[in-house]
């Protein structure tokens, strides 16, 4: 082992290390065309309109617009819809992420040493929701959130609970909303987790328990920390979904009752249709600003440094 | 294998998964029985579960007025071409940001990211004024290019790989092995799981992608199967119901069997053996 | 160091780009113009058309007559989703790749003309062929840029057998006597709900206005030039709208999709506010000789107006054919053509000679809506009306649920509406 080690370093010259750039340029060359082309322009193009007053007559002529440098940006962020809206948002977030997350390892934890039959027949059922088109799915879940009479009332009035009006009350229309979203996209994180726990070699759990590790032991110290990239993979990602959610209002709700359920995309998706494309796309880069900087705190306590 | 796991508990656990799965499923079952009502019977209230009269109006009557073959040809090849697209590009860079050193690799992962934290309702306008000026509206290429290369895709290979050990690259290059070739012969065999969640993530996102196929195409022989289901099913003042659930019942069938096939030949024969 | 030097410079240059931007100031034109005249003799060339749906399947087959007499021209007519219709019109406008002609709903006839992209109509269309109201929706500051194609308005759905139940035989034509036929409904009826309103939300200005327009409120003043929200008329019509809610009349937590056509044939909400479609809808699921249960009445008020909607005829200015594409318009709006067209599609014609045909007038409850079609209007047709509108729906929604003051939300409407202008 070590003489191999030994091996490896000395052969690390800077030819060598050359090599290794150049061939990272070479994998990186299709990612780096591509985003060029049909990322980097876009983005351009938006970032400075959000330093206009562009309308969406101006688009034909981009040019013929005033730089009003940061004022859209003032706007939104005094705009009292858009703050009601950022609030809204941090509630779906800081309820959903968690709450899926946690589901979902749990569902892959159950599928990938719980059982053995059937795991491809449950992996496809907890998979269903992600598949299904949300505009056909939206029905069933009316008639599951009716006040009265719908199924989930039903179930809690045969325990003697009296279910809210979960849709129209502006109370209860956030956590109907999250309830949604969950089921819609455990099942993504779920396949992920899956695949993370596919990769934990069984060999360190045959040797680990030979040794005379507890099941609960292996998990946290050989599972847990190999899934650590899966993990933080899955929280960024899901947290990025999260942020920007828009389906699950915009079918179920629109946003209301109230505005309760608008969330910062809503707001920013509705501005564009207003035609407001400067304010609107100064929205949108906001909401990257709190992204990147969700996604950053993440990477922080997330990411394994070894 | 398993021997300190008492029946008991696996018994328990097949149990909760079972009623969560009941739980979980019964949308998506209700959403195919649907498919085959009338529409006077989907709009009742309260709602039925099993058809009460059976009928294939709704599927007869979609498949009859759509050109279905067009449809389902367009999106399965800009499905296949954006999968296979990203399965190699993605797992190319992903390889790179997770296991070499080269310079501007902070740069390049912090574009990835970047463009994956950008809501997309941003640039969809620019976007599509780009294509438009390029030339590619109204094409297949114009629904494939823009999405062949995905910042989540490289994201979620950087993660997968990264937890793959650093001795495989030390041990193909005391063989001799080329850069790209260590990458070929020696990781890429070992992405299995990746490969296959990233293919089913992929071809499910390219085939429900509805707004952006909608906007470039400019005549019906580019439609894919969303934007013509959506065509038939949508009204300017009220949706129809039986047509809707059969489009998405039918809409769904593939992006099924790509789950069920690649999770079965990737993840199943990975299991058994680990890290080889 | 080189990397500070590359930020500098790329700074520099985007500094420079960006002072090299600004509007010019020539004031666009704001007189009204007519459109250049078409030549005469017949259609030449190939022209695309876009419509949306059901419309967009039917249409090839009505186009053929069009193109048999005008042997060779040819019209592409490519159906597009009503989903997101009006994000892909204005997608392609920015583009640049707008089709010749195309159908477009009535509320985004303000819009598109604002983004400078419709061709005036030529003056050899006669606008007073057209309900009034729907070739309103097509003026836009004095200019008109389409003529309607078909037509819809909303009428007050109500079951005949239960009114009767209650002891109401004739349809009362003012508000006192709506809101006595409600109670009335709700009381001696099994109703849990006596009329199906919408409590604010998207689109619940369509069911506020008629009540409002019916009471003489005017939206605008200055002869057309500026939003008119707080007027005392206006007030008065939506205190009378959300009393129902108050009075337990309609539901207050009516959810954002309601069980309209369900709860009318079970008879839980004997009465809704609608067009049409619902006659269908509602057949479908009352059963046979279900059409003899229910009626349509005008919206009671001083003087019944109800709301227009419906889609007008369009042709691009950056068509290449502006004649032929004209002349299909033509075409789509003679009687003749109306009526073909209402006969596949149920569509209701725009032109009221068309009603004339005993297609139209065999229809007692069809009959109804051609007489509400008559007095219909449409809100103006600014550019800003939908931001000024989905502020209106919202206040609205306050007033129903949160019981605010209808004055003080109309106030604010009103200050939004003023904000907003009413555009280019």
């Amino acid at each position: 082992m070590t003489a191999t080690t030994v091996t490896a370093s000395r052969r690390r010259t800077p030819r060598f290390r050359l090599r290794e750039g150049g061939a990272a340029w070479v994998l990186a060359l299709p990612f780096s065309l591509l985003f060029l082309l049909f990322t980097a322009w876009p983005v351009i193009q938006s970032l400075y309109m959000s330093f206009t007053d562009t309308k969406d007559s101006d688009l034909r002529s981009p040019f013929s617009v005033n730089v009003i440098g940061l004022d859209n940006y003032r706007r939104a962020l005094t705009d009292e819809t858009f703050l009601h809206s950022a609030r809204n948002t941090a509630y779906f977030v800081l309820v959903g992420v968690p709450l899926t997350l946690g589901i979902a390892l749990a569902a892959a934890i159950a599928l990938d040493k719980g059982v053995t039959r059937l795991r491809g027949f449950f992996r496809l059922g907890f998979y269903t929701p992600v598949i299904t088109s949300i505009v056909a799915v939206a029905v069933v879940w009316r008639f599951l959130l009716k006040a009265d009479g719908g199924l989930i009332n039903t179930a809690l009035g045969w325990v003697g609970l009296h279910g809210p009006n979960w849709l129209g009350d502006q109370h209860w229309a956030m956590p109907s909303l999250i309830m949604m979203a969950v089921w819609r996209n455990f099942g993504t994180a779920m396949i992920i987790f899956l695949a993370g726990l596919q990769s934990v070699p069984w060999n360190l759990h045959e040797a680990a328990s030979i040794d005379g590790a507890s099941t609960w032991q292996r998990f946290r110290h050989i599972t847990l920390p190999l899934l650590r990239p899966t993990i933080l993979f899955v929280s960024v990602t899901t947290a990025i979904g999260y942020l920007q959610f828009f389906e699950e209002p915009f079918v179920m709700t629109n946003g209301g009752p109230l505005d309760s359920t608008l969330s910062m995309s809503m707001y920013t998706y509705k501005q564009f249709n207003f035609g407001d494309y400067g304010f609107a796309a100064s929205m949108s880069y906001l909401i990257f600003i709190v992204i990147a900087v969700v996604t950053a705190l993440q990477f922080r306590l997330l990411q394994d440094n070894t | 294998m398993r021997t300190n796991r008492r029946p008991s508990i696996t018994t328990l656990t097949y149990v909760l998964l079972a009623v969560a799965l009941i739980a979980v499923i019964v949308p998506f079952v209700w959403m195919i029985l649907g498919s085959f009502k009338s529409e006077g019977e989907l709009r009742r209230v309260p709602p039925t579960l099993l058809p009460q009269n059976g009928t294939l109006d709704n599927y007869t009557e979609l498949l009859a007025r759509m050109n279905f073959t067009q449809y389902f040809a367009n999106s399965a090849i800009v499905a296949v071409a954006v999968t296979a697209g990203n399965l190699l590009f993605c797992s190319m860079l992903g390889y790179a940001l997770a296991m070499l050193e080269f310079r501007g690799k902070k740069l390049m992962f912090t574009l990835v990211m970047g463009t994956l934290m950008i809501p997309g309702v941003v640039t969809f306008v620019p976007l599509f004024i780009l294509v438009a000026n390029i030339g590619l509206i109204d094409s297949l290429p114009g629904l494939i290019l823009p999405f062949l290369v995905s910042p989540f895709g490289v994201f979620l290979m950087r993660q997968f790989i990264s937890s793959l050990p650093r001795e495989l690259l030390d041990a193909g290059r005391v063989d001799g092995a080329g850069e790209l070739s260590i990458f070929g012969r020696i990781i890429l065999p070992l992405l299995g799981p990746a490969l296959a969640t990233l293919g089913i993530l992929t071809f499910l996102g390219s085939w429900n992608n509805f707004l952006w196929p909608l906007v470039v195409a400019q005549t019906e022989s580019h439609y894919t199967l969303p934007v013509a289901l959506a065509l038939y099913s949508t009204g300017q003042n009220a949706a129809q119901y039986g047509l809707m659930l059969a489009g998405a019942s039918i809409v769904v069938l593939p992006v099924l069997i790509v789950f069920i096939v690649f999770q079965r030949r990737f993840i199943e024969g990975i299991a058994s053996t680990g890290i080889k | 160091m080189k990397r500070t030097t590359f930020a500098v410079a790329a700074l520099s240059v985007s500094a420079l780009a960006l002072t090299a931007c600004g509007r010019s100031n020539d004031a666009t034109s704001s007189t009204p113009q007519t459109g250049q005249t078409i030549g005469s003799g017949a259609a030449t060339g190939s022209i695309t058309m876009w419509a949306m749906g059901a419309e967009g399947e039917k249409l090839p087959g009505l186009v053929k007559d069009f193109e048999s007499a005008n042997p060779g021209v040819h019209v592409n007519v490519t159906a597009i989703p009503w989903d997101s219709a009006h994000d892909k019109f204005k997608t392609s406008i920015t583009a640049n790749k707008a089709p010749d002609v195309a159908m477009v709903g009535t509320t985004w006839m303000g819009e598109f003309a604002g983004l400078g992209a419709l061709d005036p109509v030529p003056p050899a269309f006669d606008k007073s062929i057209f309900f009034e109201g729907a070739a309103g929706t097509a003026d836009v500051k004095g200019t008109s840029y389409g003529v309607p194609w078909y037509v819809e308005t909303r009428m007050i759905y109500y079951r005949t057998d239960l009114a009767k139940q209650a002891g109401i035989t004739t349809p009362p034509t003012d508000w006192d006597g709506l809101k006595a036929m409600a109670k009335a409904m709700k009381d001696k009826g099994n109703a849990k709900f006596a009329i199906g309103l919408q409590p604010g939300g998207t689109g619940s200005w369509q069911g506020v206005l008629p009540f409002a327009w019916s009471n003489g409120a005017d939206l605008t003043t200055d002869n057309g030039a500026a939003y008119n929200f707080d007027t005392p008329e206006m007030k008065e019509a939506l205190t009378y709208y959300a009393s129902f809610f108050t009075e337990g009349l309609a539901d207050k937590a009516a959810p954002t999709q309601p069980t309209t056509d369900a709860d009318f044939a079970s008879g839980r909400v004997p009465m809704f506010i609608s067009g049409p479609w619902m006659m269908s809808a509602v057949e479908k699921l009352g059963g046979a000789g279900f059409t003899d249960k229910y009626d349509v009445m005008q919206i009671p008020g001083k003087k019944s107006t109800s709301f227009v909607g419906g889609s007008d005829l369009v042709v691009f200015k950056d068509t290449a054919n502006r004649d032929t594409a004209w002349k299909l318009v033509q075409f789509l709006s003679d009687p003749k053509t109306q009526v073909k067209w209402y006969q596949s599609s149920t569509d209701l014609p725009s032109v009221k000679s068309a009603w004339n045909d005993p297609e139209l007038s065999a229809d007692p409850k069809l009959a109804k809506f051609g007489k509400q079609l008559e007095t219909a209007v449409a809100p103006p047709s600014f550019s800003t009306w939908e931001k000024v509108a989905a502020q209106f729906d919202s206040q609205i929604e306050k007033v129903c649920k949160a019981g605010l003051d209808p004055g003080d939300a109309l106030k604010q409407v009103q200050m939004s509406a003023t904000s907003f202008g009413v555009g280019s």
